[in-house]
């Protein structure tokens, strides 16, 4: 049995399809991750599985219950953790995670040990009966993690459970995630935006972009796919770029090129024998290379080379959003 | 687990919410206060209208239990507004991606908005007793409180009910308010129903809070009014609060299932 299987998903808002048609099994005790930009459609997959949202077409399998059909099972059985954080400011830290507890059918005599390990684990012990309004924004996520996993669910949902947040913290994040997994065993399906915290994260990724998923694999096997080695070049706007580029695709050693304006990705075997190459190319049409860099491929290339776009492509519209994100962390 | 205990837990958190926001408990009682002393004195002058329809004490008297069930009213038919915030800041998915049941936290919502009505309303009791309202008989004090929780849990019904509905707060107070003064001012709260011209009397037969506070009145001051019997209201009460709380349990969980 699959911990969450989902067959020909789809949901539209009115014209809007924000899943569309989407497929992806994910095995019991795994790390699965949705990576895609904002307004991918992971959140509006999460909340379909989470039974928040009923899908408009196709079916959704958690923990062997469809979710249409039996929420109920599906949610004695899950645990989520939302995009924005929504720990009771009001309460403290202990009495969010009694409510939680309570809300999730802790036996009595277990709630008072869940807490106290749980705590113990997102390193918050000394600050559970402060009211939250006094929390930092990473430790009121961290507090919603916690509330998420206390009552040991089979399968843990996670919101983007980064966002918003600076890079130690991040981690520290991770570390937790990465303990919650071996200690409890559950299977995991988290969505972000960040490359590198799907590549730590994650046992498998699937990219996701418009609504659709681009493609599953483990981050090792997308990024080997791609070739061992990739040149950054960023050359000198001109007529002779699109020849320029047809001549690189035919160096034997180059496994795909994308590119951008001045700046041109090339995904190669062996990199080291492509530059050379390149540099002869290049003064045959009188092409000049402003900088070259050669290095191993990340996610973001692979994210770049499935969607043909970064994944921080809206810019300035991103930077809005990620801050009204924060704002509402921290209010 | 059953629907009692998960009713509690909703209970137990808006409680927690409620002790924990501490400047609102008086700011909401400024209202009724300004009412019953300001109001209350005002009107002295009309004492023998009140006497007219048989009525032989001071209008302050004849008015706190009015006021009393104004801030019953006024308390719980807003109680439902943090069910808004709820959806918008996520407590709500919270509640329903758990096991417990939609109608539990609409009962545990109610529960709490009532009693804290009642609070609200003693503390205005208090404030009556501290400005001279006798009590002929201070045992009833408890029957009233309950009278008072009953009542409430009824108007928490409809706050929770339109919370639930409306979309955002600016729609939540439109309806609140133009549901809650017309049912408070059709009632003998302040003056007796002797004195509404015939329509506005019968209109007024058909508003528990005309029954509520004919029976609260009956009880702080021993004199039963306009010929309805207590039991009569007390039936009546029962009834308006058993549809209000199905009603309300029904709708929101029809609405929370639809995306915010
Ligand atoms: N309730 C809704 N009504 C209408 N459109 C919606 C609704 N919820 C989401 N959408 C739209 O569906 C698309 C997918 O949204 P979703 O929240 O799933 O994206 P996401 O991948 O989680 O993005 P982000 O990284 O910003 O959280 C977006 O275009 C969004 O505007
Ligand atoms: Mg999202």
């Amino acid at each position: 049995m699959y911990s969450i299987e989902t067959k020909s998903l789809s949901k539209s808002f009115g014209d809007l399809k924000a899943v569309n048609d989407i497929s992806f099994t994910v095995q019991e005790g795994e790390i699965f991750g949705f990576l895609g930009p904002n307004g991918a459609g992971k959140s509006t997959t999460m909340m379909i599985l989470t039974t928040l949202l009923k899908p408009t077409s196709g079916q959704a399998l958690v923990s062997g219950y469809d979710v249409r059909a039996n929420p109920k099972e599906v949610r004695q059985r899950i645990g989520y953790v939302q995009q924005e954080t929504t720990v009771d400011e009001y309460l403290t830290g202990r009495e969010n995670l009694i409510l939680q507890a309570r809300l999730n059918h802790i036996p009595k005599d277990e709630i008072d040990k869940n807490i106290d390990e749980v705590l113990d684990l997102i390193e918050l012990s000394d600050k559970q009966n402060e009211a939250v309004v006094t929390y930092s924004g990473g430790m009121r996520k961290r507090l919603d993690i916690a509330g998420g996993l206390l009552h040991r669910p089979k399968v843990l949902f996670l919101d983007e459970p980064t966002v918003g947040l600076d890079i130690q913290t991040r981690r520290k994040i991770w570390e937790y995630i990465k303990k919650i997994h071996t200690e409890f065993d559950m299977t995991i399906f988290l969505t972000t935006h960040y490359m590198e915290e799907a590549d730590q994260l994650c046992d498998r990724i699937g990219i996701i972009d418009s609504g659709k998923i681009q493609v599953i694999d483990s981050p090792e096997n997308m990024k080997s796919a791609m070739g061992k080695e990739v040149i950054s070049l960023v050359i000198e706007n001109g007529e002779a770029q699109t020849k320029f580029i047809e001549e690189l695709e035919k160096i034997q050693l180059v496994n795909k090129i994308n590119h951008d304006n001045e700046k041109i990705t090339i995904f190669a075997s062996k990199g080291t024998e492509v530059i050379p190459k390149i540099f002869q190319i290049s003064s045959d049409l009188k092409i000049k290379i402003n900088t070259i860099s050669l290095t191993s491929p990340t996610l973001d290339d692979v994210f770049i080379s499935y969607t043909g776009h970064e994944i921080r492509d809206e810019g300035g519209f991103n930077r809005k959003k990620e801050h009204a994100k924060m704002k509402r962390l921290r209010a | 687990m059953s629907l009692l205990y998960d009713s509690y837990t909703i209970f137990w958190r808006e409680l927690k919410r409620y002790k924990k926001s501490r400047s609102g408990v008086l700011i909401r009682l400024i209202q009724p206060a300004i009412w019953i002393i300001v109001i209350g004195n005002t009107f002295a002058g009309t004492q023998p209208l009140i006497q007219s329809v048989g009525f032989e004490g001071q209008y302050i008297e004849f008015m706190a239990p009015g006021v009393i069930i104004l801030t019953a009213i006024f308390t719980s038919i807003f109680g439902g507004v943090n069910t808004l915030w709820d959806r918008r800041y996520g407590f709500m998915n919270k509640a329903l991606t758990s096991p417990i049941s939609r109608s539990s936290i609409a009962l545990g919502k109610m529960s709490a908005i009532s009693l804290i009505a009642a609070l609200q309303a003693s503390l205005i009791l208090g404030i009556a007793l501290a400005i001279g309202v006798t009590f002929p008989n201070p045992i009833m004090i408890a029957p009233i409180m309950a009278i008072v929780i009953l009542f409430s849990l009824g108007f928490s019904g409809i706050s929770v009910m339109v919370a639930a509905t409306a979309k955002s707060q600016e729609t939540f107070w439109g309806i609140i308010n133009f549901l809650g003064m017309p049912l408070f001012m059709l009632s003998p709260a302040l003056f007796p129903l002797e004195l509404l011209p015939e329509w506005l009397a019968s209109v007024a037969k058909l508003n528990p809070v005309t029954y509520t506070v004919l029976l609260v009145r009956e009880m702080m001051t021993g004199v039963s009014e306009g010929g309805v019997p207590a039991l009569l209201s007390i039936a009546v009460i029962s009834v308006f609060v058993l549809i209000m709380v199905g009603l309300a349990s029904y709708v929101f969980t029809r609405e929370v299932n639809k995306p915010f």
